[in-house]
């Protein structure tokens, strides 16, 4: 896992990444064997999750190539992608 | 693929060699204290007030401990609260951990004359037991006796990425030998399960495991509230988690990938080997001691540790007879608080090792601590008091 960031499944729109990243910095992020690069827009701390790909309000947001929840809005590529953006879909007592 | 262990005379074979003193209260500890070499479990759960449903789980947390193939012998008092229930009464839990073979003694204040003398006579026999005890010794034998419950806590995204599927490579070997392995948290797995369902051994269980699912997603919506505000925890989200979902799909790494061989209620015994689902609630005063009730010789939590500041220090996590070992992989959590720490795979966040060669370093760390090399957390005095996992009304 010589990357800064990485993608679990070939099918997930998010990345973890592998330290702290500086936003304005080029990450390299590994999908299985392939390598991309993207310029952070903002800080990531190691643990969290950046957008890999533009993902629209209401679409599903992928890592384990499993449903881990729901964009809450509009999310850009290389943005940080967590509980203000991401909406879970189980447990959700608040909306049965 | 072996270990050093105890043989006892069921078969079983112990990772350590411990004289129990059960149930809870003042006897017990008044012992425990006096008499080196011996445990007692500390907890208010004694029974008293409680459904007969709840009263068993308190029995088989009780008989449990006594039958871990970590206890060489046991006392038993009389004078809990519990002990006027037919479940808790100190004859019957004495009976079936002596149906084992091993040495059980009941220690009654009404026969005796009273605490004092129930003490003292729980002291010369703890002594005796230690003693006799002391004379085994450790023989070789294979993994198949060994008997591993993990839970993992304070969970980051180094959880899902490097400690988990360590652990899980740990459980596939240990597996593969014949021995047995242990995960849970019902709700943990919520978002999960239908890929571990598929691994069901047949179609009884796979039903067991979506029931105990469905059942928590149930209780978890009956309280009208996301359970975002109760699981993931704060030190989840702060750490990177964003759902109960993304929680769960990295916690199931840790049950590798070999067939699910059944669903256990808390401190239940498994009929065979393998790997089981404990269907049992995330509280780590709670969890670790139902897999020692359930037959454990070693337990462990894989740490994430991201979100969690200033804790240079871990307590004692009670499992009461098994030793308990910490593992993380998330480097700034060993770099906080690492001579706490048996395990670190922090090595794969790090590029220096993949998960496999990491979970092999675990299972010769679980070889070493199962053959008598002490976990950190047994250099320790000091464990949290236990909170049995019980479900039902108080009245």
């Amino acid at each position: 896992m010589n990357h800064d960031a990485i993608v679990i499944k070939e099918s997930d729109n998010v990345a973890t990444a592998l330290h702290d990243l500086p936003y304005r910095q080029q990450a390299s992020v590994g999908i299985g064997d392939e390598t991309i690069t993207v310029m952070l827009v903002e800080d990531i701390e190691l643990g969290h999750k950046l957008a890999i790909r533009k993902i629209s309000r209401g679409q599903n947001i992928i890592k384990y190539g499993e449903i881990i929840g729901r964009a809450t809005g509009h999310i850009v590529k290389s943005t940080h992608t967590h509980v203000q953006n991401i909406e879970s879909l189980r447990g959700r007592g608040d909306m049965s | 693929m072996s270990f050093l262990g105890y043989i006892r005379p069921d078969g079983s074979v112990g990772t350590r060699n411990h004289v129990l003193v059960i149930p809870q209260g003042l006897i017990s500890k008044s012992i425990s204290d006096f008499v080196v070499g011996t445990k007692t479990i500390q907890t208010v759960d004694h029974g008293s007030g409680r459904t007969a449903d709840d009263r068993e789980r308190v029995a088989r947390v009780l008989i449990g401990l006594g039958l871990n193939p970590n206890v060489d012998s046991v006392v038993v008092h009389a004078a809990s609260p519990g002990a006027g229930y037919p479940e808790l009464a100190a004859e019957r839990l004495a009976d079936e951990i002596a149906a084992s073979g091993k040495r059980v003694e009941v220690v009654d204040p009404v026969k005796e004359g009273g605490i004092y003398r129930a003490i003292a006579k729980g002291c010369q026999l703890a002594r005796m037991m230690v003693y006799e005890a002391s004379k085994l010794r450790r023989e070789e034998v294979g993994d198949e006796h060994l008997c591993v419950g993990v839970k993992c806590g304070y969970s980051d995204t180094t959880s899902g990425i490097a400690g988990n599927p360590a652990v899980g490579y740990l459980f596939d070997k240990i597996v593969n030998a014949g021995g047995t392995t242990f995960f849970g948290e019902t709700t943990e797995i919520i978002g999960a399960e239908q890929a571990m369902a598929k691994r069901a051994v047949n179609p009884e269980v796979a039903t067991a495991l979506l029931d105990a699912v469905a059942h928590r997603e149930y209780l978890a919506k009956s309280t009208g509230l996301d359970i975002r505000t109760i699981n993931p925890i704060p030190a989840n989200i702060k750490a990177g988690l964003s759902s109960l979902e993304e929680k769960s799909l990295g916690a199931v790494y840790k049950a590798g990938t070999t067939p699910l061989q059944g669903v256990l209620q808390y401190a239940e015994r498994p009929k065979g080997k393998g790997l089981y689902f404990v269907d049992n609630w995330m509280g780590a005063y709670s969890i670790f001691v139902g897999y020692a009730a359930a037959g454990a010789n070693l337990v462990m939590f894989q740490l994430g540790g991201g979100g969690m500041a200033g804790r240079d220090l871990l307590e004692g996590t009670p499992s009461v007879v098994t030793p308990f070992m910490w593992c993380t992989a998330n480097p700034q959590t060993y770099e906080m608080t690492g001579d706490n720490i048996d395990f670190y795979s922090g090595t794969v966040i790090e590029g220096k090792e993949d998960p496999e060669q990491a979970g092999e370093r675990l299972y010769q760390t679980v070889i070493d601590i199962a053959s008598g090399t002490l976990s950190r957390n047994e250099t320790m005095a000091y464990n949290e008091p236990i909170d049995l996992y019980l479900e039902g009304p108080r009245f």
